[in-house]
């Protein structure tokens, strides 16, 4: 087991584009997924401050209330099929799932390589939708019959890009689950898998059993619409509602494939910047597996107002009670891992911290409009869109944020200016707050959502709202240079183990090697997070 | 390309006959004629005639999973698997079931 | 692939693992499983919801032709296992042999479900058809569901029977062998699921009257 030195890693061992998008190495594929990743982000994010932009002043400021519809729709088709629900599983889950588990790649190395293609096309025909007949979809991204099946916007390819898209989330999830099964390092069972890995396992599932639902849905709507017959048509004796059903069993869940996986990051860093042990794994673990769980069975609460059954609306209403207790126990279990920790200021911790403050802010507003009666009041209106915004945002944009600063000399092997990313954050989190908090407030006041104009009473919010929108444009473009910026940076390479880390990851080269190690992984003697007994990791 | 190891998952497996797999099909046979006779003769049993099909069916679909699919001789998580998401399913058409029952 | 470090780990993704391809075959079984099963939620919503209509529609369907293909079904299904045991016991060619019996019953069923299909399209009953048009309410839904149900389990068994092809190719070509044997025990697996479909499938559009 001798390192021959200067080693050759991942991104050295050949060149050019195809030895990348026909790569089947894990390392690579996670890459091709975060470039891509990050390019759509900036797209629906431009999108997002274009909306805001619209809504600085009443009336129209800059485009028509269709033009409107459709951005506001592309803006969600983007940022969830195409940013949030790949973000961390794809990028971090495919790039780190391997390394944590002490192997060298997934189950099935050419099934991830098809992984992406699928999402790669699904993404271009999304985008195509742009280019064709009378534009993209206008029906907001959960296309909603009976509307979408009557517009004349192109939604039947919207639709189908979501299907396509469905199907790399089903791959990688199967991949994901045969991989934890079958590939974990001798020694490691399940409860030494570090919490990273268990939120995969959970998100996995969900990807596996709840996708398929909306491919069928989503299928059904293609075919009303070229057969040019209703299915969901209530004069027939169909029902509309039945399609939000349908819809929402697996759109639910799927809030926790955008949610799990961003526990699982910030349980990683928390006892890396703490320098101890995770308070309660066991119960951070298993929670993930219930919230996946509990999560299947939820979903009618996106459908209090729409005419459901009373019986229906109180059960929907007390099993989403449910969830919030083992998303709380997490919350309590990160809070405690910090108590009496030796807490290492560093960027991803401030990321960490910003996440546990925002998702806060984002659960307990789902308390609120999870109860039927103040739901009442509070469906569509902002309210509902400032408190996906904490969750989705605040909570797994800020953790798939945090994550790469975590990572990002492990993969790079170099580290990013820390003053300028500090500034970023800081940014960051202003902006955030500014632009989303205004949002509960003027919800509360009553202002609709998915409107390109407004009452004038509403007027200031709404500014504060676009002012904010702005710092954190900013922000972003401030932390994405940076990051770029750490590529090209001189300076001293990073060692392998810069945030004396305890997984598996640290052990090896910063980048990894193509076989991601150059000598036998090393468990700690008592669970992943056992600091006290480190295995001594020489360079 | 790839390292090919010797493949150890198969440590002991068990082959079923070819008189196992006659006498599987005969009790497939055996329950479609059941339900197809209660179906075409019985009809006045009405709606009993909903849960007996749906009954054999679900009696059929166990026996193709547990001796045509090997799921006897798998280890006991697949079956494990298989409930978990059957159980999912009853779920999902229950909790519908119940919305549309007390429109 | 160049070792790089010249250290390889023992648990290597590029390992073949059997039982890694039977459970990735498993996991792939029960998403399919709830492919179809958001179509059932839908059978049973409308059912519940034109209950009438749907048993006067269901005697439209022809129980002799559903029968047949449930035997015929059942039959390969019976073939593809004993494929699996002969592959087991050494026997190549009469794996291959069974196979063959398999993807000529799948083209039997094929064949059927063409004549029931051109029978109900003949009629105009095709969603966008005039008598389709013309159906009172709640027995469209019926014809609509029943046309997407089988029309999706069609295209399984077209998948399945290329994916027997391929089988039947590697098995007589020699990859698969008494040692080899996964695309064998997958193909299985996945046309029990079509199996295993069609026996919801049958009662539900053919029997329940």
């Amino acid at each position: 087991m001798t390192t021959v030195l200067p080693y050759v890693n991942f991104f050295q061992t050949k060149k050019g584009i195809f030895s990348w998008i026909f790569s089947v190495d894990h390392k690579r594929i996670a890459l091709l997924y975060l470039y891509s990743i990050l390019i759509f982000f900036l797209a629906g994010a431009t999108l997002g401050v274009l909306m805001r932009l619209e809504l600085l002043n009443p009336g129209k400021d800059i485009m028509e209330a269709q033009t409107y519809n459709q951005v506001f729709t592309m803006h969600g088709v983007i940022m969830i099929f195409l940013f949030i629900i790949p973000s961390i599983p794809a990028v971090f889950g495919n790039f780190f799932l391997p390394i944590l588990l002490g192997t060298d790649d997934v189950a099935f190395p050419r099934l991830n390589l098809l992984s992406w293609w699928i999402y790669i096309i699904g993404a271009l025909m999304a985008l195509s939708t742009l280019l064709f007949g009378d534009g993209p979809a206008d029906t907001g991204w959960t296309f909603y019959a009976p509307y979408s099946v009557k517009t004349g916007t192109n939604v039947t390819m919207s639709v189908l890009a979501a299907f396509v898209i469905g199907f790399s989330s089903i791959l990688t999830g199967l991949n994901f689950i045969v991989t934890i099964h079958r590939l974990r390092t001798p020694g490691m069972n399940f409860l030494r898998m570090p919490l990273f890995v268990w939120s995969l396992y959970a998100t996995s599932w969900i990807q596996l059993l709840a996708t398929p639902i909306i491919g069928i849905t989503l299928l059904m709507i293609v075919a009303e619409r070229v057969l040019g017959v209703g299915l969901f048509d209530p004069s027939i004796g169909g029902d509309p509602i039945l399609y939000q059903h349908l819809f929402w069993i697996y759109s639910h869940p799927a809030v926790y494939i955008m949610a799990l996986p961003a526990f699982g990051v910030v349980s990683e860093m928390l006892p890396t910047f703490a320098q101890r042990t995770i308070f309660g794994y066991k119960a951070i673990a298993f929670s993930s597996l219930a919230i996946a769980f509990v999560g299947y069975f939820i979903w009618g609460h996106h459908m209090f107002t729409a005419g459901m059954s009373g019986a229906a609306r109180f059960i929907f209403s007390i099993l989403t009670f449910l969830v919030a207790i083992p998303t709380a126990i997490k919350v309590f279990n990160w809070v405690a891992t910090l108590y009496k920790g030796s807490i290492n200021v560093q960027v991803p911790l401030l990321y960490v911290l910003a996440f546990i403050f925002q998702f806060m802010i984002g659960g307990f507003t789902g308390l609120v409009v999870g109860a039927l009666a103040s739901d009442i009041h509070l469906h569509d209106t902002y309210f509902v869109v400032g408190h996906f915004h904490y969750v989705m945002f605040g909570g797994t944009g800020f953790a798939f944020f945090g994550a790469l600063h975590y990572w990002y000399p492990k993969i790079w092997g170099k580290m990013y200016n820390k003053v300028v990313a500090n500034v970023a954050f800081v940014l960051l989190f202003i902006g955030f707050n500014t632009l989303y908090f205004p949002m509960l407030v003027v919800g509360l006041m009553g202002m609709p959502r998915r409107y390109y104009d407004y009452l004038p009473e509403f007027h200031l919010p709404n500014m504060i709202s676009t002012y904010g929108s702005w710092i954190l444009a900013t922000g972003i473009l401030l932390m994405v240079g940076n990051l770029i910026a750490g590529f090209y940076r001189k300076g001293p390479k990073v060692g392998r183990n810069p945030w004396n880390g305890i997984t598996l990851e640290w052990q090896t080269l910063s980048p990894p090697p193509l076989e991601n190690f150059d000598r036998m992984p090393q468990l700690p003697l008592n669970g992943p997070y056992d600091f006290e007994h480190k295995p001594e990791i020489k360079e | 390309m790839e390292n090919h190891k010797e493949n150890t998952s198969h440590p002991k497996v068990h082959i079923s006959s070819f008189r196992d797999h006659w006498s599987t099909l005969a009790t497939l046979l055996l329950l479609t004629a059941v339900t197809v006779v209660i179906s075409v003769f019985g009809a006045n049993l009405a709606a009993l005639s909903v849960a007996t099909a749906l009954l054999i069916a679900t009696v059929k679909v166990m026996v193709v999973a547990y001796y045509f699919m090997h799921l006897k001789y798998e280890k006991k998580i697949y079956t494990y698997l298989l409930l978990l998401v059957v159980l999912l399913f009853l779920a999902f058409t229950i909790l519908t079931a119940i919305e549309y029952y007390n429109r | 692939m160049e070792h790089t470090t010249g250290f390889v780990l023992p648990n290597s993704g590029h390992n073949r693992d059997d039982e890694s391809s039977r459970m990735g075959m498993w996991l792939f079984l029960f998403t399919e499983l709830l492919l179809f099963g958001g179509l059932f939620i839908v059978y049973m919503v409308y059912r519940m919801l034109n209950h009438e209509a749907f048993l006067l529609s269901s005697f439209e369907l022809n129980v002799t032709m559903g029968t047949v293909n449930t035997v015929v079904l059942l039959v390969s299904s019976m073939t593809v296992a004993m494929s699996i045991t002969a592959v087991q016991r050494g026997n190549n060619a009469l794996s291959a042999k069974l196979l063959a019996i398999t993807l000529g019953l799948s083209l039997v069923f094929l064949v059927i479900k063409y004549f029931e299909w051109s029978a109900k399209i003949h009629h105009g009953l095709f969603p966008g058809m005039d008598l389709y048009k013309a159906l009172p309410k709640g027995e469209s839904l019926f014809f609509f569901l029943y046309f997407i149900m089988t029309g999706l389990h069609a295209l399984h068994i077209i998948i399945g029977a290329v994916l027997m092809g391929v089988t039947i190719y590697r098995t007589k070509k020699g990859l698969i062998n008494s040692d080899n044997y996964t695309l064998t025990e997958n193909t299985g697996l996945y046309w029990h699921l079509v199996d295993l479909i069609w026996i919801y499938l049958f009662p539900l559009f053919y029997l329940i009257h």
